[in-house]
């Protein structure tokens, strides 16, 4: 009761004075939302533009705590103010003349802090602080919350331990990283927290590289068939996730695994990623932010990848060799720069992998308990002390003992054999995961359709094309020459990625072991990143934003905790795609609507253009928001000081 | 003084009243009245000013997408009818926002008649309920002007 009492003493400063961005585009609603607002205290700034609400948001980042807007505006789309709103960590109410279920449904999944029915009333504006609050919160205890980092219970797992070794040698580099384990702690852990309002909304979880490799993991050892969220849960054994939290991203998983799988079998267009999209592309993120992708955007020009390497990465190689150990070793040798370049000296199978993972492609899909690599996220570099981790965990370690180093080419052929299984499994990943730095396609698209969503990926859009993975059939694919411009064109091309190929060309060698299987897209991939950066994510995120809200096939818990949005790392999306990029995709971008859910933040402070820089650009970034949403504006907020009447 | 006062109030409380009771107004209306105080003395003035030259606007545009029979523009009709809506919904202008959910019905399939018909009802709904509130406006100045206070009216 005390604690309540200082709480509520706390906080009742803090709602006069709130800053709210009002934007309708219907005057006398606007004007009538305004005095609403006044008549709560908050100060009110109101626009009927939200192109001009935009500006606003992005320039200033802090200057508004809680955004409420329309959504039915003719010109514009409330859902886009939404996400950028979210990207910047902000609770945005919709609000809406609708109030009929699918709509509010929408709001909701797309990450409406709360969705108010028009006409609106005083008595519920006067609580809309609340959201303001809950955010604080949120951000506050990732900030204090090192000490209560969800930990695998289980010292033996070997996972777990080299997760936690992971964890702590990225504390040592800093607090910075720290947040990352946090976010994803975070989002599990405020599962439980049990602070949400009585909207029902539950904290999202979010599925980190890690969280879902160990997720990856535990379906393998149970066999996909009888994986059931319960004994996953079990297996993961991290507190505060939950069984629902599992069971939601065990569907998409499935999702995605089919669409992987149905893929491999026809050309994958966007169709192929369906209505299911959003968790499609996030599953592809996941899994593919286990690759390395900066490290493959380095290597274009570097001399590293040698015709030789490419030998190496025959699809049929892969899927025969642990990936991981080869691509891991020799990546370790190309100095690929996984993100953590100290990661090198030990076989970082991931890092690797991934790029063989492209490969795979047009292997069937094949989730084999083995398979090491899973989707490899293609996450910023943030995520390269998983790899180390997951390699550890032994699918791929005893490969990188016995890797061969690019130099001998030829000889990992043969060794392949035995690793059959792991690389399917792997690759069926659309080849959209181009590098990791920039965030393989499937990032684009993901990024696009969900822009925000994919929090950690380097939104590098460029993609968006990318769903189509070129498929190779593993026995055609030259390994001795890495695509050659005509293949890319003629890929691209047929692929749709006309636009691509001009990009592809500057990446004729690029991350090597990808390039070949995927020439095309991961060239495109990597062209797209180097060149696109900064596309414009406002335009991609108008189309895939302007689509009807396609299914609603997750489950609401599933969606609101799924949402694989960063609250904390509301990071300007930089990564929005270039539209040019889009327009062969509109098909995806169509299917792509259905991410809205993932109008998160991408984490990623922007393109990553060098790996190396990534991690910390993300760490930054999440370290300025966790500053502007942290304790400081907590403090404030509960009236330690002042509440600054902006 | 007193009496004429007490005469002016009582006059705007009837008409208030039976504005209410007529349909043309709400509660949102009521919600309106509230959130006018000494600070914002004309709030429910500028508000519905605001609400009728809207109207104006949407029923000009809604006018010209409906007037070629072969070239009807339902998407921008559909628009404002949802426009018009809201407003009308917000301020209280309860017959002009029945009238918009006809219209709204109309739209949908696309029934340019039907549009038309609604079109003109929407139009001298809202230029009636702009008469009669000019009306209630002008004595509640009439009240000010003799000294007296708007009374604070409870609809049941």
């Amino acid at each position: 009761m005390g604690n309540m009492d200082t709480e509520e003493r706390r906080t009742d400063q803090f709602p006069v004075g709130m800053r709210v961005l009002a934007v309708d585009d219907n005057p006398t609603c606007l004007r009538k939302l305004e005095e609403l607002l006044l008549r709560c205290k908050y100060h009110v700034t109101k626009t009927m533009e939200s192109r001009e609400a935009l500006e606003m948001l992005r320039n200033k980042s802090n200057m508004f705590d809680l955004v409420i807007s329309d959504v039915e505006m003719p010109d514009t789309d409330g859902f886009k103010l939404l996400e950028i709103g979210l990207e910047m960590d902000l609770p945005v109410i919709m609000l809406s003349a609708h109030s009929d279920h699918e709509s509010v449904m929408k709001g909701i999944i797309h990450g409406a802090c709360d969705y108010l029915v028009k006409p609106v009333g005083l008595k519920e504006l006067k609580n809309i602080w609340q959201h303001v609050v809950k955010k604080n919160i949120h951000s506050y205890k990732r900030n204090i919350g090192s000490s209560r980092q969800l930990q695998p219970s289980s010292e033996s797992n070997p996972a777990t331990s080299v997760s936690r070794k992971r964890k702590e040698k990225v504390n040592d580099s800093g607090d910075d990283e720290n947040d990352s384990d946090r976010d994803e702690d975070y989002g599990d852990g405020s599962e439980q927290d049990g602070d949400e309002s009585s909207t029902r909304k539950k904290p999202r979880v979010v599925w980190s590289q890690e969280l879902h490799q160990k997720f990856v993991t535990a379906v393998q050892q149970l066999g996909l068939d009888k994986a059931v969220p319960k004994k996953i849960l079990d297996y993961m054994n991290m507190d505060g996730l939950t069984r629902e939290n599992v069971a939601s991203h065990l569907q998409k998983y499935r999702l995605y695994l089919k669409k992987i799988d149905e893929g491999q079998q026809q050309n994958m267009g966007p169709d192929a990623f369906g209505t299911k999209d959003s968790s499609y592309f996030h599953m592809a993120h996941l899994d593919h932010g286990l690759r390395d992708f900066p490290s493959t955007r380095q290597i274009p020009s570097s001399s590293l990848l040698s015709r030789s390497h490419l030998n190496k990465f025959h699809p049929s190689v892969y899927s025969s060799i642990n990936p991981q150990g080869i691509n891991s070793s020799s990546f370790i040798q190309q100095g690929h720069h996984h993100q953590n370049s100290n990661s090198s000296s030990s076989a970082n199978p991931f890092g690797t992998y991934h790029h063989n993972s492209l490969l795979p492609r047009s292997q069937s899909v094949n989730l084999s308990p083995l398979e090491p690599l899973q989707f490899p996220r293609n996450k910023s570099s943030a995520y390269m002390g998983d790899f180390k981790s997951i390699g550890d965990r032994g699918l791929g370690g005893g490969f990188l003992d016995s890797r061969m180093s690019f130099g001998s080419s030829s000889t990992s052929l043969p060794s392949a054999p035995s690793n059959n299984m792991m690389f399917q499994a792997n690759y069926t990943q659309p080849l959209l995961r181009p590098t990791e730095g920039n965030q393989s396609c499937l990032d684009g698209a993901l990024s696009n359709s969900g822009v925000h969503g994919l929090s950690r990926f380097p939104s590098n859009n460029t993609w968006q094309g990318g769903l189509k993975p070129a498929r190779f059939p593993s026995n055609s694919l030259p390994l001795n020459h890495g695509f050659n411009q005509d293949q890319l064109t003629t890929y691209a091309v047929n692929n749709g990625m006309e636009d691509c190929t001009s990009l592809v060309s500057s990446t004729v060698n690029p991350v090597g072991e990808n390039m070949h299987c995927e020439p095309q897209l991961l060239g495109d991939f990597i062209g797209n990143m180097n060149t696109l950066e900064g596309q414009k994510w406002e335009e991609q995120s108008c189309n895939l934003l302007n689509n009807p809200f396609g299914n609603l096939e997750y489950p609401v818990v599933p969606a609101s905790n799924m949402v694989f949005r960063d609250n904390n790392n509301a990071n300007r999306s930089k990564e929005l795609v270039d539209e040019s990029l889009m327009s062969p995709l509109e098909e995806s971008a169509t299917t792509l609507n259905n991410h809205q859910e993932y109008v998160g933040k991408p984490e990623n402070a922007g393109l990553v253009d060098n790996q190396h820089d990534v991690f910390d650009d993300i760490m930054n970034e999440m370290m300025k928001q966790d500053e502007n949403n942290g304790m400081v504006s907590v403090a404030t907020r509960f009236g330690f000081d002042s509440f600054p009447p902006a | 003084m007193n009496t004429v006062v007490a005469q002016l109030q009582r006059q705007f409380q009837d008409y208030i009243v039976s504005l209410y009771q007529q349909g043309f107004l709400d509660n949102q209306f009521t919600e309106l009245r509230n959130l006018q105080d000494e600070g914002t003395p004309d709030f429910v003035s500028e508000v519905v000013s605001l609400f009728f030259d809207d109207c104006a606007k949407l029923i000009n545009n809604m006018s010209r997408s409906l007037e070629q029979p072969e070239n009807v523009d339902f998407k921008q009709v559909d628009s404002g009818v949802h426009q018009l809506k809201g407003s009308s919904s917000s301020v209280g202008a309860r017959r002009v926002k029945n009238v918009c959910i006809s219209f709204k019905e109309c739209c949908d399939v696309h029934n340019r008649e039907g549009c038309l018909r609604c079109l003109q009802q929407v139009d001298y709904e809202y230029k009636m309920l702009k008469t009669k509130l000019e009306d209630l406006f002008k004595l509640e100045q009439r009240i000010l002007q003799a000294g007296g206070t708007i009374p604070q009216v409870d609809i049941k």
